[in-house]
């Protein structure tokens, strides 16, 4: 059964099957610039903007940031906001901007920041992204800070450098003994902005000519692929700002106006890491082992070393914290902004003083809270543009019916499905009971039972309307031990599930066969 | 005086000890100068040595106790009353801290004179006799000074034999330089060589250095001994024999002879970076090891004997050395200057650097100004020298076909499953970037392509780039065709046909391979052949 984290009007999700839109399709789509246009507050810098006005037409404003300022923003995903440098040096997260070229973000909350004293000068534009349809409010909320932590960012990333500095030296003139670069694990609440600095690292990372490897381990955001996965990728290029989530675009698209990344997808199958907590422990076991192997392999990861991205974790999920470092052997923790939870790390890493560094860096001001609905539409057009692409890169993804009988369909389990089933008590709701008779099972089957199940009887009711992970497994009767080591091929939306025919309406990213037949359903649900 | 120049001389000074990152005797020496000449602030200058001593890395601290001991030593009251109560715990705490080497000169040679040494002008020991009484015990616990098996050869180990070690190793270079006489960092290594083997005959040096420098020179030795020779014709060097050359330091470039021996680099880096670095630094087992190369910003340079180097002009030609000895771009060179003094200030206080650095213009320049060349179209930054105008050039080539492609194929385009495990540990991402070639580009679509050009010469067509309508028909026989995607090429293909003569390869129209064949049959072969020669000759 394929769980909807939030039921929402229908999307018209637009299928490229058999027609070509041309370049100019975004004008088409969206010619209306609006009138109401919202007229900036800038502290301390008013004066100086609103008497250019003037000047220049209506529906485009422009603004100074003054260096060393930000001017967040926060663009609804009903409104499109074109923004362009007029002069001057900004950067989004860490990616700079550039200069007199249209960049179109919807759906984000992000500062912009002018690093250089000079200050850099904008102009934007919103309008109405006619495609969304919801009763969000489609105000732009923006503002100019002074109180920028991005010194501390940046002397944090100057840190991370110095020692990858002195890794790859190293490593050029002893190549017996090779060492790694810093392995940083970014700790912190929620909202806190772990992605923001995982971004702005990895980014400044690339411009200083390092490649880490990105790990997202928060199954909620699907980073270089889609939500309910843990992905490591190696940022070998500049991020995509104008991609759904602003991480970019994957060797899936094909070429795009960004050198696509490559990342490794493990299956987790929720958003929360309290669905199934094993499962999340597993997979981030795996995820590790195949990151680890990377760097010895790779000599230019290996000097830029690992940045981990997590979900919200306090001194609660000491064991979780504890997994990730011994998996990744990781050296350095960067707490975001909380004195205490820096101070219990600490105690809690005593032993490890000599290899494992806790530091503590500044919130950001500027982290905007996202509500459910916010987080749940940043989710579908991540999984939009997985299929689709975006304004600038359309993609087509392929419609076709598959037979359910040649598919082995599992189901990741939710752990207090799993917990009930062992207590024998009813458990009042739909679940279909898998083969708790078959006594006799033998005991991998057993272990992997607490983390997925076989999905006896594929049909509409439990996979319409849902996600669906292939596996890189050959063929169904690999052992359970494989399904559970096994990685991401690809994702596949199942739209209906004809139950009466045995047929499946599936989407596939392209055009081709079928590649797998082992298949995992998630609990990410997507209406078209 | 007046408080403010009190606070400014203690600043400096304190500036000054900052810098005492290695066992340098000028600034040892300024040092005590400067407390002799200012024993009013005898307490100022005590707190800031002690200080140092608590806070510098463990491979630095016993270069403080150097100066306390030659301050004690040579001015004498009141330094040794002030800090006489404290010499135990300083002592013991860089003795806890120190590697075996540091332990072992504590032990053996500073102890030993603190236990003789009397204060300047006086009859009283140095320091109190419970404090030495203190050390001692504390030494015996720990069992030091080792038995005197162990103290024996130290005395042997003299800056005389160290030379007659490097005199065997110069035919070596000698060697290389003869077999790669076009490689100029080589000839500056064998001078770096040379310049230590001057040191090394006018200088004194510490027991614990002259340790550390002869065991670089036996892994050399033992390198060597294992390292293939260059030519057959040749003994292990460090028995000279009559094809060595004598031990004359004019190593004139002589006829070139390839190949260059690949090893060269490799014996050299261990010299610089293990061996000669390791003398000023003294890495200890099981310390952080991230500290392996450290340099001061500012060096003393204290002129001593006239045109001998001293220890900071090694200094610099080892620096030097492991600057030319990576290739580095002008980029990268800026970054490693910049890095450098980041490095040397996080080793000590991560958290105090991340706090309370402001990132000065030139570090903030490594993000923006240091690669000045921005990409007008993506914004990605790129350097001026000729490596960065190279990327550049072929970042633009690469945006050119990107926009071009994606202009005209909107629909279509090559789009792959995400990688498993093993592929994605063995994948390199340079196969991604623009600046790949062929070569590097393994397994890349360019490959696959022609494979299957070459494999099967089915002829096709590919769906026009602006075309919605994918079904078609024959020319000439107007039967209709489907388009079928083709997987391999990441395209939609009309198979088996051919463009319609004349026509553009956009063109829509489209015939069956088959049936151009006949036609062509039916014009005859004047008409495909024939024609073209004919023209060419009016």
């Amino acid at each position: 059964m394929a769980i909807l984290a939030c039921t929402r009007p229908p999307y018209p999700l637009q299928i490229f099957e058999f027609l070509k839109p041309s370049t100019a399709l975004d004008t088409l789509f969206f010619p209306q610039v609006q009138n109401e246009l919202h007229r900036m507050s800038i502290p301390g810098f008013g004066g100086d903007a609103s008497s250019t006005y003037s000047d220049i037409p209506k529906d485009k404003i422009e603004l100074e940031i003054p260096g060393g300022s930000e001017w967040r923003i926060e663009v609804p995903h009903k409104t499109i906001l074109k923004v362009k440098v007029i002069s001057g040096v900004a950067e989004i997260f860490g990616t700079e901007l550039p200069v007199n070229i249209e960049i179109q973000l919807t759906g984000v909350k992000y500062a912009i920041y002018s690093p250089l004293p000079e200050g850099a000068k904008l102009e934007y534009t919103t309008s109405q992204n006619k495609a969304v349809i919801s009763n969000e409010s489609e105000e732009l909320v923006e503002y100019i800070s002074e109180e920028s932590v991005m010194k501390n960012y940046i002397n944090l990333h100057l840190a991370l450098e110095a020692m990858r500095q002195q890794v790859s030296d190293n490593n050029i003139l002893n190549p017996t003994t090779l060492k790694t670069g810093p392995k940083v694990l970014i700790i912190g609440n929620a909202t806190s902005g772990k992605t923001t600095l995982a971004k702005i690292l990895s980014s400044y990372a690339i411009k200083s000519d390092s490649s880490p490897i990105l790990v997202n381990l928060n199954p909620r955001d699907g980073v270089f692929s889609l939500p309910g996965s843990i992905t490591a990728t190696p940022i070998s290029d500049s991020l995509d700002i104008e991609s759904a989530n602003g991480w970019g675009f994957t060797t899936t698209s094909g070429s795009l106006y960004h050198n696509p990344k490559q990342p490794i997808v493990k299956n987790y199958g929720f958003s929360s890491i309290e669905e199934n907590l094993d499962l999340y422990k597993y997979q981030i076991s795996k995820l590790g082992v195949t990151v680890l192997s990377r760097l010895e392999e790779d000599v230019n990861v290996r000097n830029g070393g690992i940045i981990i991205d997590t979900p919200p974790l306090s001194i609660k999920d000491i064991t979780v914290i504890e997994n990730i470092v011994s998996d990744f052997e990781v050296n350095i923790i960067v707490v975001l902004g909380n004195e205490r939870l820096t101070i219990d790390l600490k105690k809690r890493f005593k032993h490890k003083a000599s290899s494992l560094t806790v530091v503590k860096v500044p919130k950001s001001g500027g982290v905007a809270d996202a509500d459910e609905a916010f987080i749940r539409r940043t989710q579908e057009e991540t999984i939009k543009e997985y299929f689709n692409g975006n304004s600038k890169t359309r993609l087509s993804p392929f419609k076709t019916d598959i037979d359910v009988k040649d598919h082995t369909i599992y189901k990741c389990v939710l752990a207090s499905d799993f917990a009930s089933s062992l207590s024998f008590l009813p458990s009042g709701d739909s679940y279909t009971v898998e083969d708790d008779q078959k006594e006799d099972k033998d005991k991998s089957d057993e272990e992997l039972n607490k983390y997925y199940t076989l999905l006896s009887e594929p049909s509409g009711s439990n996979l319409d309307n849902s996600i669906v992970a292939i596996t890189q497994l050959p063929q169904a009767n690999e052992s359970s031990r494989e399904l559970l080591n096994t990685s991401i091929l690809g994702y596949v939306h199942i739209s209906k599930v004809d139950d009466a025919k045995g047929k499946m309406k599936i989407l596939l990213p392209f055009p081709g066969a079928f590649p797998r037949n082992v298949l995992i359903s998630t609990n990410i649900g997507f209406n078209e | 005086m007046d408080q403010e120049s009190s606070s400014n001389l203690l600043e400096d000074y304190a500036q000054s000890l900052s810098e005492l990152t290695f066992n340098s005797g000028p600034i040892i020496e300024n040092l005590t100068a400067i407390a002799k000449e200012s024993p009013a602030y005898a307490d100022g200058i005590i707190n800031i040595i002690t200080a140092r001593i608590y806070k510098a890395i463990p491979a630095q601290k016993l270069y403080s106790l150097y100066l306390l001991d030659s301050i004690c030593k040579t001015v004498g009251n009141p330094y040794n009353i002030l800090v006489g109560e404290e010499i135990f715990s300083l002592f013991s705490h860089v003795f806890q801290l120190g590697s075996e080497s540091t332990r072992q000169t504590l032990a053996s040679k500073l102890f030993e004179s603190w236990k003789v040494a009397k204060t300047k002008g006086t009859n009283y020991p140095l320091f109190p006799q419970e404090q030495l009484d203190k050390i001692k015990t504390f030494l015996d616990r720990a069992g030091y000074p080792k038995s005197a098996t162990r103290k024996a050869p130290s005395p042997e180990l003299s800056n005389k034999t160290l030379i007659e070690d490097i005199n065997g190793l110069i035919p070596l270079f000698q060697k290389k330089l003869q077999s790669n006489s076009s490689d100029p960092k080589l000839q500056d290594r064998f001078n770096a060589l040379k310049q230590l083997k001057m040191l090394l005959s006018s200088q004194t040096m510490k027991t614990a250095e002259l340790q550390a420098v002869q065991a670089q020179l036996n892994t050399i030795k033992e390198q060597e001994l294992n390292t293939p020779m260059p030519t057959p014709a040749t003994t292990p060097a460090t028995t000279p024999g009559p094809q060595n050359r004598s031990i004359v330091q004019t190593p004139k470039a002589a006829t070139p002879q390839p190949p260059a021996m690949p090893d060269a680099d490799k014996l050299f880096h261990g010299l610089v970076i293990s061996g000669l670095v390791k003398v000023d630094q003294e890495p200890i087992p099981g310390s952080k090891p991230v500290y392996s190369v450290v340099f001061p910003k500012i060096k003393y340079v204290v002129p001593k004997n006239g045109d001998l180097p001293s220890n900071s002009a090694l200094q610099d030609i080892l620096t030097a050395n492991i600057n030319s000895s990576i290739h580095r771009s002008e980029y990268e060179k800026i970054k490693f200057g910049e890095l450098l003094i980041v490095s040397k200030q996080i080793a000590t206080d991560l958290q105090g650097f991340l706090n309370n650095n402001t990132p000065s213009q030139g570090e903030l320049n490594l993000l923006y100004e240091a690669k000045s060349s921005k990409c007008s179209l993506c914004g990605k930054r790129f350097g001026t020298d000729t490596e960065g105008a190279a990327k550049k050039r072929l970042h633009l080539d690469w945006h050119y076909r990107i926009n071009n492609k994606l202009a005209s194929r909107s629909n279509v385009q090559s789009r792959n499953w995400y990688l498993d495990d093993y592929d994605w540990a063995n994948f390199k991402d340079e196969a991604l970037l623009e600046f790949s070639t062929p070569d590097t580009n393994n397994g890349g679509d360019a490959k696959d392509v022609n494979a299957q050009a070459k494999n099967s010469k089915v002829a096709y067509v590919l769906v026009p780039p602006n075309d919605t309508n994918m079904n078609n028909r024959c020319v000439i026989c107007r039967e209709s065709i489907k388009a079928t995607y083709d997987n391999s090429l990441g395209e939609w293909c009309w198979y088996n046909c051919v463009t319609a003569p004349g026509e553009s390869s956009t063109s829509r129209k489209i015939m069956h391979a088959t049936c151009a064949q006949e036609s062509r049959k039916k014009r005859g072969p004047d008409d495909e052949g024939g024609q073209r020669p004919k023209r060419e000759k009016t």
